[in-house]
């Protein structure tokens, strides 16, 4: 990995060659909280926002995705072009590249790429930065507080100067054309491991350590914890909206008004919703709350273990504050926290 | 579909309700030729006064059953349709006539003294949805109806649709539109239990949801009380607010 440093003054400078090839989609207020939305100036950004109610998800899998349109008299598919705008995607967090990366393990499957999916990657590039933990992150216990690739520059904020960890030659051209760049010294590389120790410090202590979460899982399946989960359980598929690695989906043919032409669509999915798993014939694999609630945190701490060795979940604590039902990863952490002490 | 013309045969019908779904569906303008075109519109008040067909192949029902009279006509409906649409939250839920539904003879006499006059409605019965009285195919839910929804609705019932209507609450599709939630600002909102499917429009417009797409067959009442109670909003304050458009499953509530 290259590492450059820069003065944060030149910070605008890079957001302005950005922007004349690029959209460049950045954390903004809004409302009481933050979202990702696209910027027309550099002031607009928030470097320290704490994070966002939805994820960077939406650029890459968007909510509602038209796959092909189709004209229904001549029962044909037509001609159509997926748009895409270039973007930046400018502040992410560790665990939110992390869970682009985790995307990238379903959508860039080498047998069955999503072309939808990988043409949205190709024409985005990721620029991350460094964070504090906020009250509900937990990143950490999931081995998702640093990322290693995935991204085409990330920012540590060393003060007043950034250290710059560059990952691609695309972003390194336009850093270099953009930005006075010089060498990191003994002195730089020193904060940057005295501020990486102070964040580690920094995680809440509330949220359990807990080894060994695949095989807990396995061995609770049955618990009535998660009879206890499905009660509270809304269905209300907030926790998957605002996940950062929840990518289930459906698809839908929608018809234009006149009823001869049509888009097939890709709409975003949840496991969490009832009539996920019903299927044709009207069996439901997953009938209850409980149920559905304990295949998301399967999938999130277990399931996807099992084929891609790490966890789904980031830990980005998105849906401990979305979920009105206090059904979050914490909770089963805290569950197993409970199950190991009555061992004890 | 029955009839010797191709073309399915359409029939509209407003019971007791505003008659806004039905002059809604003129908002799609632009494509209001388009829609219409795919039908052969037999009989609409708000557009002729020809009288109803003998035969007809759909039948798309506004507003609340509130008198024994509507009871014959949807039922005469459901004899003749091979679909029926109902559309808004009147017909599919009581409405804003259901909120009389509890009380109802204590709010007819105090309106009409002892005796209900035949102008207020032949036969008044206790407000209730069109499903109370006849099997319902479609439902086109919200007060107003989003016309396209109808439109998509109209073109399932015409020629079958893979789009399915999801049960899921709206806490899922409000947070696609990142607004923040009212429960933090000690604000009451019915997105909790109300069923998803409109975009949570009025949150995304600042307004909380106040149950116009009625109470998901999933919801779960117990734990939105439960979230009502601390947010500082009151359970109780949820009752209420879920009687505007949810009187029937409201009063099974504690049960």
């Amino acid at each position: 990995m290259l590492y450059r440093v820069m003065d944060a003054s030149e910070l605008p400078r890079l957001i302005d060659a950005f922007m004349e090839k690029y959209e460049v989609v950045a954390p903004v207020k809004s409302g009481r909280s933050f979202a990702f939305e696209p910027v027309s100036s550099f002031d607009e950004i928030v470097l320290d926002y704490p994070t966002t109610l939805t994820s960077l998800k939406k650029y890459i899998l968007p909510p509602r995705e038209t796959l092909f349109e189709f004209n229904v008299e001549d029962a044909d598919v037509t001609d159509y072009t997926l748009r895409i705008r270039p973007r930046v995607l400018f502040g992410a967090h560790a665990c939110d590249i992390n869970a682009l990366n985790n995307l990238d393990l379903v959508f860039e499957d080498a047998r069955y790429p999503d072309p939808y999916y990988e043409a949205h990657r190709a024409a985005t590039m990721v620029v991350g930065i460094n964070c504090s933990p906020a009250g509900s992150c937990f990143c950490h216990l999931l081995d998702a507080d640093e990322v290693r690739s995935g991204y085409d520059l990330f920012l540590q904020d060393l003060g007043g100067r950034y250290l710059v960890s560059i990952g691609s030659v695309e972003a390194a051209n336009i850093l270099e054309a953009a930005c006075d760049l010089r060498e990191a010294t003994d002195e730089d590389r020193r904060e940057f491991r005295r501020l990486t120790r102070e964040r580690q410090e920094a995680f809440s202590n509330d949220i359990p350590d807990i080894q060994e979460i695949p095989m807990l899982m396995d061995a609770f399946h049955k618990d009535a914890f998660w009879a206890e989960l499905g009660e509270r359980c809304l269905s209300c598929t907030a926790c998957s909206a605002v996940c950062p690695t929840c990518y289930c989906f459906d698809i839908a043919d929608v018809l234009d008004p006149d009823g001869k032409t049509g888009r097939r669509e890709r709409i975003l999915d949840a496991c969490t919703s009832p009539q996920f798993a019903l299927v044709t014939g009207g069996h439901n694999f997953r009938e209850t709350a409980r149920d559905r609630v304990r295949h998301r945190m399967y999938h999130k701490l277990n399931g996807f273990n099992s084929k891609h060795g790490r966890y789904l979940c980031v830990g980005c604590g998105r849906c401990v504050r979305a979920c009105k039902a206090d059904i979050s990863p914490i909770e089963v952490l805290r569950f197993f926290e409970r199950k190991g002490a009555e061992d004890a | 579909m029955s009839g010797t013309d191709e073309t399915p045969k359409v029939v509209f019908v407003g019971l007791a309700s505003c008659f806004g779904c039905q002059i809604n569906i003129t908002n799609v303008e632009k494509h209001l030729m388009d829609v219409l075109g795919q039908v052969d519109m037999r009989y609409w008040q708000l557009t002729s006064s020809d009288p109803m067909p003998d035969s007809f192949d759909v039948a798309v029902i506004e507003g609340a059953v509130t008198t024994e009279e509507a009871k014959r006509t949807v039922r005469a409906l459901r004899e003749g349709a091979d679909a029926v649409i109902t559309i808004g939250a009147c017909a599919a839920t009581s409405g804003i006539p259901g909120m009389s539904t509890e009380d109802h003879a204590a709010d007819l006499a105090a309106v009409y003294g002892e005796q209900v006059p035949d102008a207020a409605g032949a036969g008044a019965i206790a407000p209730c949805a069109v499903k109370d009285v006849i099997e319902v195919d479609f439902e086109v839910p919200c007060c107003p109806i989003d016309p396209y929804d109808f439109v998509e609705v109209l073109q399932h019932a015409l020629y079958g649709s893979n789009i399915y209507r999801r049960s899921s609450t709206l806490c899922g599709e409000c947070k696609n539109n990142e607004r923040g939630c009212f429960y933090g600002r000690e604000t009451l909102c019915l997105g909790l239990v109300t069923r998803s499917g409109c975009g949570a429009r009025c949150p995304n417009l600042g307004r909380p949801c106040n149950g116009c797409a009625g109470l998901s067959p999933d919801a779960n009442v117990p734990q939105a009380r439960r979230v009502a109670e601390r947010a500082g909003v009151g359970a109780e304050a949820l009752g209420r607010a879920l009687r505007m458009f949810n009187q029937r499953p409201c009063a099974d509530e504690e049960a």
